[in-house]
């Protein structure tokens, strides 16, 4: 193996490695919030690294400049699609595991205005 | 259109129409001054976007030209109609308003308006038909309705827009649309394998990047071209803000993993709730998006600057409340100058001593 080929196997095994990760976090993790934790982080980096490896095997060509594009498209696309799905849990009052309620109770006088949407 | 009494708001923005809307403005209270006999006053009023804070003096300097401007603008029509040594019916006043919050939504704007209508006893609003709240975002419709269902009247100045040259379709004029056009275009060619003198290439090209420039230029700009110095200048500071953003995202991904992989599963979910320094969509949905890829973190809403954040592990809320990256996404967007801002923390401690 070149070391090249080291390097494109590396990435893609520590990418399936985070896939793993995500997975199991989907799986063991409690509630709806910390569920998108493993499917926001753990998910982008693991497809993130396994497109890297792709890319390092083309090398420097136009199959890996589109590779290039896809990377920054997940970027910004996944915590965009997390926010959204947490964002319409919270409107659906899905309550968090752990030291829950909504904080914005407490100071509910201070923020009224802008919140209702 | 009788009101109680006569008093016009006229909210303020740059755009072609805004002379003749200023004349209307005072023609109609001209009117209605003439009608009752009492004196009327026209509120100008300059709906800030987002929070003016040391960096951004410019919009300050904006905001306050432009507000002298219209109140010259609406002396001047008065001294047509009165004579100018006459009495004047009619006063002028002019503000700025929303300069303390990140106003965002139709709903927002509407607010900051009203309150300073409230404040004044106004109950009439004459709108310049192309005053653009939202920047590149077309929400003016939606906030004439808030306004209205406000309690408001709300007019539309009656004048036409025809100073500037629009494109069939669109509403941005020519450098707008060969800009947009030249990127979508370089874009194609790009993804294509860089065939120039392939003919195919080209004439699909030029194809797709005119439907691509005709839907969406709307989304893509604002209402003029943007300052490509301001541009650059953001570029360079993001090519130094990925690496730290990629090295924030490792850590977090070795730390979900560890936590996650751990047979006893040691999480403390919590929410924090904090309000960002940062100002204006594209530096909050930056850092918005920085606190869902990083350490433990996740962004579940953003109301104007205020944040409220999952976080799954305790040395995340720490992290988070340090506040490393909103110091680096202002540093991205406004320069150096304003990561000397206090921390999250630093603020919310402030916060409580007040209270």
């Amino acid at each position: 193996m070149t070391p090249l080929e080291i390097l494109a196997a590396a990435f893609v095994a520590v990418g399936t490695f985070f896939g793993f990760v995500a997975t199991v976090g989907i799986i063991r993790l409690p509630d709806l919030y910390s569920r998108l934790h493993a499917a926001s982080k753990s998910d982008t980096l693991g497809s993130v690294l396994s497109l890297a490896g792709i890319a390092v095997v083309f090398g420097i060509t136009t199959e890996s400049m589109k590779l290039v594009f896809l990377l920054v498209f997940l970027f910004v696309t996944s915590p965009t699609a997390a926010h959204a799905i947490a964002r319409a849990a919270k409107e659906q009052e899905v309550e968090p595991a752990g030291e829950n309620a909504w904080l914005d109770e407490n100071d509910a006088e201070s923020e009224g205005e802008g919140g209702e949407r | 259109m009788v009101a109680d009494h006569g008093d016009v708001l006229v909210p303020v923005g740059d755009s072609e129409t805004l002379r003749r809307t200023v004349a209307y403005a005072v023609e109609q209270a001209y009117e209605s001054a003439a009608e009752t006999g009492e004196s009327v006053t026209i509120h100008f009023v300059y709906p800030a976007r987002w929070r003016i804070f040391e960096t951004d003096r410019d919009d300050i300097t904006i905001a306050n030209e432009l507000l002298n401007r219209v109140v010259v603008w609406a002396e001047e029509d008065l001294d047509e109609l009165v004579g100018e040594d006459a009495p004047k019916p009619v006063n002028v006043e002019s503000a700025t308003v929303g300069t303390s919050e990140y106003v965002f939504s139709p709903g927002d704007f509407a607010d900051v308006i009203s309150r300073y209508a409230d404040a004044n006893g106004v109950e009439r609003i004459v709108v310049d038909p192309s005053f653009r709240p939202g920047g590149s975002v077309p929400i003016l419709r939606s906030f004439e309705e808030e306004l209205a269902q406000r309690g408001f009247d709300v007019f539309e100045a009656p004048v036409t827009r025809q100073t500037r040259r629009r494109l069939p379709f669109t509403d941005i004029g020519l450098p707008e649309f060969f800009l947009v056009y030249a990127v979508s275009f370089l874009f194609y060619l790009a993804l294509g394998g860089w065939h120039v003198t392939d003919l195919y290439e080209v004439v699909t090209g030029a194809a797709t990047a005119g439907v691509v420039t005709l839907t969406l230029s709307r989304v893509a700009l604002k209402s003029e071209l943007p300052d490509l110095r301001l541009i650059g200048m953001s570029l360079v500071r993001l090519a130094a803000y990925t690496p730290i953003l990629l090295w924030e995202i490792a850590k977090a991904n070795v730390a979900l993993a560890y936590v996650v992989l751990h047979p006893r599963l040691p999480i403390d979910p919590r929410i924090v709730e904090f309000d960002a320094a940062v100002w204006g969509d594209m530096p909050v949905t930056t850092l918005a998006n920085s606190i869902t890829l990083t350490p433990g973190t996740l962004t579940i809403d953003v109301s104007r600057q205020h944040f409220l954040v999952h976080a799954l592990i305790p040395e995340a809320e720490d992290d988070l409340l340090e506040g490393t990256l909103e110091r680096l996404v202002r540093f991205v967007f406004y320069g150096r100058d304003s990561a000397s801002i206090a921390s999250p923390r630093e603020r919310l401690d402030d916060g409580e001593e007040e209270n």
